[in-house]
């Protein structure tokens, strides 16, 4: 089924959609953000507490939640999980050495029950940075091959030059709306 | 939402089609979306009926008072005859304070707006009287590193949220997985591994790159160049002089050590007796850090104005004393954790 079809066969308070950015700190999450809403990214500061945008979208109205990764932020997480139904998770492509702990904290995002019915996005962010790594190397360092309770997906981007953003979101866009409304 | 909007869906004529006319959701298919709906509503009923007494306003307004009248009596105690036991009780009523910001931070998901509201106004009452007091019965004392051989003066614990659970036995965490190789590349520009050396990059091997700095003891680091960001990892008694980086810096682990660095962001975490000689055009944070001392950014070197050129920092705009504790969230009382080096005993000469 179409996107159209979709979009006609819902109402509109039903073409809200909820969608939580989170990640370790320095990810990108909220350059990501405003970057997707065409706002001057060279003037981020580090998020203490959350950012929340409401922007249209190809039809639909999305919430989107920023929430700030620092270690002391991250036990918060679970009070905003309620009614997800995407899940953009962002990797800092060229910081191998939090990976680990990029992986881990993904995993025990996971299990949670709220999230049980969300989509997951990887964004492996940072693309333009000489020393990244492609997302064929994170999907691998991550372990996303053995994620089996949700649908999910990885993409490279650029926070800085735009690039993916686009196609990352409507990836996600389509998942959910096809995972809601179509028929079996 | 909830199953009846669907089924109206399918009753009414939706004016949202857009002209389409009413379009007929097939039965079958509504009610696949009103199980989905019954199941989440089952399991969130489930859930609540767990945390129903947690998450409940009127558990939260009496623990919330019980807990600001303890800061309350603290505060009290505090007579102003013996200072080192007045500084104690203070210390105290202030990591306490800080816990109740963190109570009501995690309960703002379910309280009301005019709750929301008297407890955010008590709690401001409780840290402006909490200042007032100090600056009662203990005179201000000046922030400084005369001597880093000093120990570590007893900051009051900052008080973290309860820790992260570590994460389950899924399947994503299986040790024997195949591990791709995601150790620093060959090509990774910086230095490792070193002790007591003199490290050098020059404009043309810094152009652009992410820059990483990892396991430095008693090293004087200079990075000519504008990196387009950096990693400090592990480091302890280093001297690191950076030029001007076009995203963040990223300090983990790290002390005894000076850095000058120009960025857009700077995050440090576990950070002791460290000096930080800093231009920054958004924003430095603290966390898990004490005795981090920041002054301005003035390094100095030949081809330092074209550097920043590349960088694309604005020169202009420094905010290198605006620095967030996130261990420290608390309004109107200052974090222990950070201070302005005061300007008499800052460094003025960086030749190596
Ligand atoms: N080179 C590069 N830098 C990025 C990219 N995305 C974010 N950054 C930088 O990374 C730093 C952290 O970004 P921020 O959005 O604040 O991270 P957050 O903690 O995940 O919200 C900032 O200095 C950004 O400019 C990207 O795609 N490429
Ligand atoms: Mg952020």
């Amino acid at each position: 089924m179409g996107l159209l079809t979709i979009l006609k066969k819902m109402k509109h308070k039903e073409r809200e959609m909820r969608l939580l950015m989170l990640g370790l700190d320095n990810a990108g999450k909220t350059t990501i953000l405003k970057k997707f809403n065409g706002e001057d990214v060279s003037t981020i500061s580090p998020t203490l507490g959350f950012n929340i945008k409401t922007l249209e979208h190809r039809g639909f109205k999305l919430n989107i939640w920023d929430v700030g990764g620092q270690k002391s932020l991250r036990s918060y997480w679970r009070n905003y999980f309620e009614s997800t139904d995407g899940l953009v998770w962002v990797v800092d492509s060229a910081d191998r050495l939090r990976l680990d702990d990029c992986k881990q904290e993904l995993s025990a995002l996971l299990l949670e029950e709220r999230l049980a019915g969300a989509t997951l996005l990887v964004f492996a962010n940072k693309q333009d940075l000489p020393g990244a790594l492609s997302k064929e190397a994170i999907r691998e360092a991550m372990g996303l091959d053995d994620i089996k309770t949700h649908h999910w997906c990885i993409i490279g981007c650029s926070a800085v030059t735009g690039e993916n953003l686009l196609s990352g979101v409507d990836w996600l866009l389509d998942d959910i709306a096809a995972r809601v409304f179509t028929a079996d | 939402m909830d199953a009846q909007d669907v089924n109206q869906g399918n009753n009414n004529n939706n004016d949202d089609d857009g002209g389409g006319g009413g379009i007929r959701i097939p039965e079958r298919l509504l009610r696949r979306e009103q199980a989905r709906q019954e199941d989440a509503e089952r399991r969130r009923k489930a859930k609540e009926k767990q945390s129903v007494t947690e998450e409940n306003s009127e558990f939260f307004i009496v623990a919330f008072n019980r807990d600001r009248e303890a800061v309350e009596e603290l505060m009290a105690a505090c007579s102003g005859s013996d200072r080192d036991a007045d500084a104690q009780t203070l210390d105290r009523a202030a990591a306490q304070t800080q816990e109740l910001q963190k109570f009501l931070n995690d309960s703002v998901m379910f309280l009301a707006q005019y709750e929301l509201r008297q407890a955010q106004a008590s709690l401001q009452r409780l840290q402006t009287s909490l200042a007032e007091k100090r600056d009662e019965v203990l005179p201000k004392k000046k922030f400084a590193f005369r001597s880093r051989t000093r120990a570590k003066e007893p900051v009051p614990d900052a008080v973290g949220p309860p820790p992260v659970p570590g994460p389950g036995p899924g399947p994503a965490t299986a040790p024997d997985g195949v591990k791709a190789d995601v150790t620093p590349h060959a090509e990774q520009c910086g230095f490792s591994d070193m002790a007591a050396a003199v490290l050098t990059k020059t404009s043309e091997e810094i152009d652009k790159q992410d820059v990483l700095l990892s396991h430095l003891t008693d090293c004087r680091v200079r990075l000519y160049g504008s990196p387009c960001t950096v990693h400090i990892k592990h480091v302890r008694g280093c001297e690191i002089l950076c030029g001007p980086v076009t995203g963040s810096v990223f300090v983990d682990h790290c002390s005894d050590s000076t850095l000058a660095v120009a960025c857009q962001q700077l995050r440090t975490h576990h950070a002791t007796a460290t000096r930080v000689y800093l231009h920054v055009t958004s924003r430095a944070i603290v966390e898990d850090c004490s005795g981090v001392g920041f002054a301005p950014f003035t390094w100095s070197y030949p081809t330092l104005d074209r550097d920043f050129e590349a960088s694309g920092l604005d020169r202009a705009r420094n905010n290198w004393d605006q620095v967030d504790d996130f261990n420290w969230l608390a309004a109107g009382t200052p974090s222990p954790n950070w201070a302005v080096i005061a300007e008499e005993d800052r460094r003025t000469t960086w030749d190596l």
